[in-house]
Order: structure tokens, then sequence, then C-alpha cells
């Protein structure tokens, strides 16, 4: 366990609202090794960004507040840690990528001087070497004519070549972990393919690990070795990416496959599970899928299921697992 | 952008053409007749038939438009009928007091205005955030002649700081004239300080929630260098643009600012010249505001311009 890169445990993530206050990280574990990729999948509001952002200490608080469990990281604690502390990691051992390239950059500034600024912030560098990496960066990032483009503005450039800076500027001082919060979602299908190559290359070429965030099973497929199945604030099923996709566990995470939309299909979110996914603010007692489970009995009102192995390193929270599915 | 700046400035030739026709055209609502004014007790006939002869008041209204349009291009913006001194000179004599005025104005709402809205963007919902909203609205609500007249009681007849009125030249005496000046300024500024504020903290809040700003966060940048670089670069772009706007206003408001300490600006010149009906002096005025008005937004669609990557194509 001291190996892993990150370890979350039982991490809880609050919001209070006017609607009420509401867990959308609940008890939230997983792990993730150096240089390994690991996915969370799970529908819209499921609370993978938040996850994220609680890992990064970039929660908005309010009405944002982490209520309880751990974050190591690199076996540091990093719940309660100092600003300062927290500054001096972020940007610089853990970079983080959003879903929403357009508005990712800030339009005051040229390109160049945001990935820069990464660099002179956390490595003492003078201005004149933080040009000829950011440059570098961004041919690394296969950005065309990156000289050029270092003094562009963010409105000159697409949403593909946007994520790339983007990209190039959470790789800017070589962090250990990059965490991609739906990298492609905003892109189109031919560009959505070609950043997640680059991840995957990038990943080979420095040996970084990538928590990798989506609703695309697809993409899972394609790039995680671990998988973190999140549904209404809960990890309910856990695994290595060939165990989950040879025999998934968790009726939801079944009910996704039946649903994985194809990278070259013009297809939205997962839509193909029947019913509503449950208000976080009042939840119902049991399992929270049960009113969408074809599976459930009446047991599955009683409590919550916590996560149990099914199989060696496979995870689920179902009173039913190990399913028999054909 | 230099296209720009050309198509811009062509688009406000209508305006002024615009706003020369309806300042003109505001003597005719002025009630009262100005020979009948100038002539006097007597009223002899002749002598107001030849005052109407010399300014032009026998003319069809177009011809007496186009005299007076005619005029105004060399330069010459009429005498005025009471002082008789060209309203040229009465203008470049009165403009730089109500520019003073307008601008130390302007200088106080900045620097109170901004920062207090940052402060209570940053710290929202503290108590720092609502003192800061209780002020701006004060601000907003309270009548400046009131707020004139309890600062000459306090500052002036209780505490005996500073003089309650008299206007001091600056060529004459530098600290003599700021003494004058800064009761009359910061009164002036109350509004614009108010809406300083509240359009810096909206700004900011917005801005604040960005995803830009959470990038920067994502950078390991600390607090300061996200709120000053980040935010308020962004924040601060519609509050220039409408401190351009805000020049304007407080030159109207001086008008009023001026009676309460009687300060020998713009606003006395063009009232006195209301009551006296000096068509003249009235119209070189509001001509030569409304030109500066234009100007001013012109300006502020400039720098608009200028601090706005995005527009800069
Ligand atoms: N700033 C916030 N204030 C209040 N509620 C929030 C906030 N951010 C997220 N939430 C809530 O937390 C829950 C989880 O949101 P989260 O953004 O993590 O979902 P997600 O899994 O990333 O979904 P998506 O696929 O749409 O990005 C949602 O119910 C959302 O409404
Ligand atoms: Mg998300």
């Amino acid at each position: 366990m001291s190996a892993s890169l990150l370890a979350v445990g039982a991490l809880s993530t609050e919001f209070k609202t006017d609607q009420g206050r509401f867990r959308a990280v609940d008890e939230v574990s997983f792990s993730l090794e150096k240089g390994r990729t690991l996915g969370i999948v799970g529908e819209s509001g499921c609370g993978k960004s938040v996850t994220a952002l609680s890992i990064m200490g970039l929660v908005p608080s309010p009405p944002g507040y982490i209520v309880g469990g751990s974050i190591r990281f690199e076996g540091e604690e990093l719940i309660g840690l100092t600003t300062e502390r927290y500054q001096s990691l972020r940007g610089n051992r853990m970079g983080m990528i959003f879903q929403e390239p357009m508005t990712s950059l800030n339009p005051a500034f040229t390109v160049g001087d945001q990935i820069g600024e990464a660099i002179i912030r956390h490595e003492q560098v003078s201005q004149a070497e933080s040009k000829r990496r950011t440059i570098e960066l961004l041919r690394r990032v296969r950005i065309p004519s990156p000289e050029k483009r270092y003094d562009d503005y963010p409105h000159k450039l697409s949403g593909g070549m946007r994520q790339r800076a983007m990209i190039a500027m959470a790789l800017s001082c070589s962090p250990d972990l990059l965490i991609a919060d739906e990298p492609t979602t905003a892109l189109d299908v031919t560009i959505q393919a070609q950043i997640l190559e680059l991840l995957a290359e990038l990943r080979a070429e420095t040996g970084m690990a990538i928590m990798l965030i989506t609703h695309d099973l697809g993409v899972i497929a394609e790039m995680a070795d671990e998988v973190v199945v999140m549904y209404a604030g809960r990890v309910i099923e856990r695994a290595p990416a060939a165990a989950l996709f040879a025999s998934p566990q968790h009726p939801y995470t079944i009910g996704l496959m039946g649903s994985i939309p194809r990278l070259d299909l013009e297809q939205d979110r997962l839509a193909a599970i029947e019913g509503q996914v449950p208000n976080l603010v009042s939840l119902p007692k049991g399992c929270r899928f049960r009113a969408r489970c074809p599976f459930a009995v009446a047991a599955c009102a009683e409590s919550d299921p916590p996560l149990i192995e099914v199989a060696a390193g496979h995870e689920a929270a179902c009173l039913r697992a190990p399913l028999e599915v054909a | 952008m230099l296209t720009y700046i050309i198509r811009r400035i062509l688009i406000s030739i209508p305006t002024i053409v615009f706003v020369s026709i309806v300042v003109f055209g505001l003597q005719l609502l002025l009630p009262g007749d100005p020979a009948l004014a100038l002539a006097g007790e007597e009223r002899d006939p002749q002598l107001i038939a030849e005052l109407r002869r010399i300014y032009h008041l026998d003319q069809p209204i177009w011809r007496q438009y186009l005299i007076w349009v005619g005029n105004v291009l060399q330069g010459n913006l009429g005498e005025s009928i009471r002082l008789k001194m060209p309203v040229g000179d009465l203008v470049t004599a009165k403009l730089p007091v109500t520019m003073q005025l307008a601008s130390m104005a302007i200088l106080i709402a900045t620097c109170v205005g901004i920062p207090m809205g940052i402060v209570s963007a940053v710290k929202k919902e503290t108590i720092l955030d609502y003192g800061a909203n209780v002020v701006a609205l004060s601000g907003i609500s309270v009548p400046s002649f009131w707020l004139g007249i309890m600062m000459i009681l306090l500052f002036s007849v209780n505490l005996g700081w500073l003089p309650a009125s008299g206007f001091v030249k600056p060529s004459e005496s530098l600290s003599q004239n700021l003494k004058t000046m800064i009761m009359p300024a910061f009164v002036l500024s109350s509004v614009t300080t108010a809406i300083f504020m509240r359009h810096t903290r909206s700004a900011m809040l917005a801005v604040l929630r960005s995803d830009y700003v959470r990038t920067a966060r994502a950078k390991g940048l600390r607090e300061p260098r996200v709120i000053f670089r980040h935010a308020l670069r962004n924040a601060i772009i519609p509050v220039v643009t409408l401190g351009a706007i805000q020049l304007g206003e407080l030159m109207s408001g001086a008008v009023l600012t001026e009676q309460i300490f009687t300060i020998p600006g713009f606003g006395k010149l063009i009232v006195d010249a209301v009551f006296n009906r000096d068509y003249a002096v009235v119209q070189g005025v509001v001509l030569c505001t409304a030109t500066g008005f234009i100007f001013l937004n012109l300006c502020a669609d400039l720098i608009y311009f200028l601090v706005n990557p995005r527009m800069r194509g």
C-alpha cells in the first residue's frame, strides 16, 4: 500500500446549498500506482469532478467541504495540508486538465505566458529559459509552429489546440500525477481520438500516472489499467480494466456496458439505463441503484451494500454479486 | 485596429450633428425673448430691431442654425450677451475648474471603489462584504446636497479644517486649491465610488468562479497572483469602460456640487446663463459638454478595444 502514488480512503465531500446539504462524494476509496492509468467512469453528476477537485484541493468553498477521509499523495496526507504546501504541489507534482478547454485558458494572456507562468512559479528559471521550455512543451503536445503559437491569445486556437495547450501547462513541471477530467468531452470525435493518443504517448514517455475521468467506457477500454465505477457519489465497482470488461459485477456497470458509446459514432452521454439518478439531497434508504436495477430484491431496500471482493482485486457494491450474467 | 478606430470616429459624426441641432433647438424652448431682455427697461422698438439684426434673430431658424454652425466650426462660439465676452474664452476659463473637480472625483472613486469591490468579492458574505455594500448603498442613496452640507457643517463649521467655499486657482496656491476642492470632489465622487464598487464586485465574483481562475489555481499560483493578475485583469475591463462614461456623468453632476460649494466652474456658468437667457453661452457650454460626452464614449470603446485581446482579432 505504501508504494501507491495516490491513495484515496473514504473520501467524503459535501455541498451546502439552498436545496439542502448533500454528499457529492461519499466514502470514495481507490489507489493509483506510479505510471499507471486509473479510469473513473460514471454518469453525469455522480461526483467524478468533485473527487478530482478534492484531490487537487480546489473544491469551491463555500459551498463545498471535504468532511472526511484521507488523500495520500506520495505518502503525504493532503487533507488539512497548509495552503502554501498545497500550492507548491499543484502544477508541480500534480497537474490537472479540465472538461472545458474553451474557457479554461485566461483570455487576457498569451498561451505562452500562461504555460511559462507555471514553470517560473515552481522552478526558479529565467524568462528566456521558461520561453524555451514552453516552446518545447508546445512542440511535444504537437501544436504546429509552436514559436508562433507562443504569442497567440487563446481565442485564436481551436478547442483541440487549447486542450493541447492545457496539457502542455499541466505537464510543464513533469508531474507524477495528471488528472484529466473528461479531457475530450467538449471536442469533435476525430480530435478526441488525437488527444487520447497524445495522452497515452506522453504517459509512456514520462512515466507519469494518469487519473482519467470519463463517462465513456470506450475510452476506459482503450486507456485504463484500473477502473473505478461511480454512482451517485459512491464507488460501486472497482477492478482491473480487463476483469471489468470480462465480467462486470454490478448491475449498473452491466447497464453501462450495454450502452458503450463508440468513439466513431456521434453518440452522447450514457443514457441507455432506464430511470433517474436519485436526488442526493434526499437519498432513499438502501441501495442507491435499486430503483433502476433489474436485479433488485427486497433486501436491497434494507441497507446500502458495501464494496465486497467478488474476485481477486475485483470489488462490487451489490448484494447480489457475484452475478452470473450471460 | 486602425480601421476600427476610423470607423468608430465616423460613427460619432452623425451623433455630433444631431447634438448640435438639439442644442440649437434648445433655445426655442426657453421662454422669453433675448432681445427684450437685452433692451432693458425702456423697450425701445428701434433698439430691439437693431439687436435682432445684430444677433440674427430676425432670420429664419434654419439660417440662424447655419450661421451658428459656421461660426462654431471656425472656433467662434459667439458672444455672451450678458458678459460681453466671447463664449470660447468663458469656456476655456471655466472648463479646467470643472475638469479638475471631475478628475479628482474619478480618482477618489477609483482609489476607493475598486479596492472596496475587490475586497467584498474576495471576502464574499463576510462582515467586510456587508460593510462595503452598506457604504455603496449610502453612496448611491444619500443626496449630494445633503452630504455636501453635512460635510461643510463637520469639517468647516465644527472642526474648521477646510474652507466651506471660495475657489483658489492651483496656479496661485496648489495646497490652498486642494483644500477647497477636496470636499466638493469627495461629495461629487460618492455615487461613482458606489457604482465602481458594485461593478467591480459583481465582475470579480463572476471571474473568480471562472474556469481560467480555477486553472490558475491548478497551476499552484499563490492567491494574490490569482486575484490580481488572473481575475482582476479580466474583471476590470467593464469597469474601465464604465469609468470613461462616469467621467461624463461627473461633469454634469458637477453642476450641483459647484452650486453647493460656490465653485466658479462650468456648472455655475451654465446655471447663470440659463437664468439670464444667455443663449450663446448655454449653447456653447452644452455643445462642449455633449461633444465631451461623445469623445469619452469613444475613449471608452477604444479602451475596451485595447484591453481586450479578443477584440483585436
Ligand atoms: N460548486 C458546486 N456547488 C454545488 N453543487 C455542486 C458543485 N459542484 C458540483 N456540485 C454537485 O455535485 C455533484 C457531483 O458533481 P460533479 O461535477 O462531480 O459530477 P461529474 O461526475 O463530474 O459529472 P459530469 O460528467 O457532468 O462532469 C452534482 O450533483 C453537482 O450538482
Ligand atoms: Mg465533471
